[in-house]
């Protein structure tokens, strides 16, 4: 077996500590970094969100193999900066402002990771000028809201309306999601995708990328 | 018409049948369905009752299947015997076959009432109703009923987005109507009338009161959830169109906060647990789950939003406590054995069903620790077209998760183990219904804790009726609920953790 291939099969199983010891161990077998990211920790992590999609492994495995993940990207990182490897894209991601929930938020967060796209955490209870903020003055080309109230969803149009007025709804796709939100609502703010789980997000992100 | 008059632990209800209906028939026509495993064909003699009055004579099925001296003392087949007249019947007790749980453990109710003549105690939930009528000499009638605000939304923000979309006046007006209905069927029942009752408690959930009151829910919408409307107060009964004596006046006991209702306030008082010295928790389960530390004189409470998967509601098969629900499982021979309320062929699964089917998949190893379900498509089969699949256990995780993360990070809280805890008071429909050895199996509540476990049954409506009994108590358990330290748990770190953890069997 390839050690990329352990090192994706750790991941998915959720072993941390053996990522990050593959990792280190690859890159000194000399490796190159973005070969072992997208073979060995992304790898893991698609297989992660395939079997999340199909209901095949819950909430606190994909939680787990994105912990290993982290270990592993940390290793990464200088060198992927060193070599001029860039993410694929830039997301700013956050929970409506209202809303407290932020366990849905982050699985997306996680997934986009997975798919190596770089995330901006807004965290929870963020207002429409915070998205706007962060899109504007971080590069972001995704805005990702996510609201588990249906009496907070509709602060999701205002992130819409907000990016019309900034002047930036032409440059940055809208995502949205949660438990209350549909497809159906998404067409009706205005937004440009609605995914009805974490790992279909991720894939969503880096179609819009594209 | 023949009236039968019913008489069970929680008193004595009457109902109006055509002569000639079976006893069955007529009971489960008023909510006390009895067990009937053979399907009402006078084989199993589980539904006996004991029965007096202008009844048909014994067929000859209760010949055969009751003794002499059951016989000589009343004891009838439920499933044969046909009412022809007045009658009276006391139906066996049974936990699983009434839909809404309006039983709840005795409490000792105070000598200074608040009423008269007539006082009615009812707890608004969020899905059922239930009401009981009072005159100085002890309970009369119980009564229940379906929440009519359900069609405007499952859960308690649904309801409170419909309100302020203008369907505020709309939601007090069925649910006002749905409790005078009750106050008017509580007397009819008793051979009353309404213009007797002087005095009510209601009590409910924060956004139930809100919604009843006509106040406004805003604050329930949406972070920081303070609500500046916390009741504990007293209201004319005509400013809320209940039908009642002219003078009549409503108390509407205090709520804690916003998630953390007087509905809380009222069960703690029933269980007793802040009147002891020892430690105890109490935990309301349903779709919001409530949850109540009381240690060394300091009372911490907190909700937790478990989802509708134990009122069926987002599985496939899900369904209520009603026939034809499997509310039981238990594995036999290594085949897992169902049982249906009232013995019908199976329709779905009800809230007691799923936590004990999957208790038995757990100890037949087709579930593993994480929820995987090692089934042909992910997909268990049950009985008939009735099946359990992969992503009804994932509902399952995230319910389940929710209440026992909420009891752990209350005892984090107080830096307190099990050890510590004297007692589990569990409170509402739900918790009556559940198996706690099927509970503790799926990690819904600590398995440590089941031995000291205590059901309560309906302890929000028993409190009310503490209320309505005893004035001084209106004072009391206005000030402990002021006293309540609510803890946040969406921001808790630890919460989160443990919700996380909490997903695992």
């Amino acid at each position: 077996m390839s050690i990329l291939t352990d090192i994706s099969e750790n991941l998915q199983r959720g072993k941390a500590k053996i990522v990050k010891e593959l990792v280190q161990q690859a890159i000194d077998e000399g490796i190159p970094a973005n070969q072992i990211l997208e073979e060995g920790l992304l790898g893991g992590m698609n297989v992660v969100g395939e079997k999340f999609k199909a209901n095949e492994i819950f909430v606190p495995e994909v939680l787990v193999a994105a912990r290993a993940m982290n270990m592993g990207t940390t290793l990464l990182k200088p060198l992927l900066a060193q070599s001029g490897v860039k993410a694929t894209g830039k997301v700013c991601i956050g929970t409506v402002k209202g809303d407290l929930h932020d366990i849905g938020k982050n699985l997306v967060r996680m997934m986009m990771e997975g798919k190596g796209l770089e995330v901006v955490d807004l965290g929870v209870d963020v207002s429409p000028e915070q998205f706007i903020d962060a899109a504007k003055n971080q590069g972001c080309q995704i805005i990702c809201c996510s609201a588990l109230l249906t009496t907070t969803m509709g602060v999701m149009s205002e992130v819409v309306e907000a990016a019309k007025t900034a002047g930036i709804r032409e440059s940055v796709k809208i995502m949205v999601g949660g438990a209350p939100v549909t497809e159906a609502f998404c067409q009706q703010v205005g937004a440009d995708c609605y995914t009805a789980d974490a790992a279909s997000a991720a894939e969503a992100a880096v179609k819009l990328l594209a | 018409m023949a009236i039968l008059t019913i008489h069970t632990e929680s008193g004595v209800q009457t109902a109006g049948c055509a002569p000639g209906t079976l006893l069955s028939a007529a009971l489960s026509a008023s909510g006390h369905a009895p067990e009937m495993p053979c399907g009402g064909k006078g084989r199993c003699g589980k539904c006996r009752v004991r029965a007096s009055g202008a009844l048909c004579a014994p067929a000859p099925e209760e010949l055969d299947r009751l003794h002499a001296d059951e016989l000589a003392a009343g004891v009838r087949l439920a499933c044969c015997a046909k009412v022809l007249g007045d009658a009276d019947v006391w139906p066996a007790e049974s936990r699983a076959v009434s839909q809404i749980c309006t039983e709840s453990v005795g409490v000792t109710l105070g000598s200074d009432p608040v009423f008269h003549t007539l006082g009615a105690a009812v707890d608004i939930g969020t899905t059922t109703l239930a009401a009981q009528l009072y005159d100085r000499t002890g309970l009369l009638a119980t009564v229940s009923a379906p929440n009519p605000q359900r069609e405007s939304g499952a859960d308690v923000i649904s309801r409170v987005g419909y309100a302020m979309q203008g369907g505020a006046q709309a939601l007090a007006a069925c649910v006002r109507g749905a409790v005078a209905q009750m106050l008017r069927e509580l007397c009819r029942l008793s051979g009353r009338t309404c213009g007797e009752i002087d005095a009510l408690v209601i009590t409910g959930n924060t956004a139930m009161l809100h919604l009843f009151a006509g106040d406004d829910p805003s604050p329930l919408a949406a972070a920081p959830f303070v609500v500046r409307e916390r009741y504990g107060k007293t209201v004319p009964a005509a400013d809320l169109e209940l039908p009642c004596a002219p003078d009549a006046a409503v108390y509407l006991p205090r709520c804690m906060s916003a998630f953390v209702g007087a509905d809380i306030t009222t069960a703690l008082l029933a269980s007793g647990v802040c009147t002891r010295s020892e430690t105890a928790l109490m935990a309301d389960i349903g779709t919001n789950g409530e949850i109540a530390l009381w240690s060394g004189g300091k009372l911490l409470c907190c909700s937790t939003a478990a989802g509708p998967a134990f009122e069926g509601a987002n599985l496939l098969h899900g369904m209520q406590g009603a026939p034809g629900a499997i509310d039981r499982a238990a594995v036999k021979d290594g085949q897992i054995q169902l049982h249906t309320i009232g013995d019908r062929p199976a329709a779905g699964i009800c809230g007691s069903g799923v936590a004990d089917v999957l208790a038995c998949l757990l100890q037949l190893d087709v579930l593993d620790e994480t929820g995987y379900l090692d089934a042909d498509g992910g997909v268990w089969p049950l009985s008939g077209e009735v099946c359990f699949t992969q992503r009804d256990v994932r509902q399952v995780q995230l319910a389940k998760s929710a209440v026992r993360a909420g009891i752990e990070s209350l005892l984090h809280q107080e830096k307190l183990n099990y050890d510590a805890v004297a007692e589990l008071a569990i409170a509402g429909g739900f918790g009556s219904y559940l198996r706690l050895e099927s509970a503790a199996a799926i990690g819904l509540i600590p398995p440590e804790l089941t031995p000291r476990c205590r059901v309560l049954g309906n302890a929000a409506l028993a409190g009310a009726v503490m209320l309505l009994h005893d004035r001084a108590l209106h004072a009391s358990s206005a000030a402990m609920a002021d006293a309540a330290q609510t803890v946040e748990l969406s921001t808790d770190p630890f919460f989160m953790n443990q919700y996380v953890m909490q997903m695992m069997f």
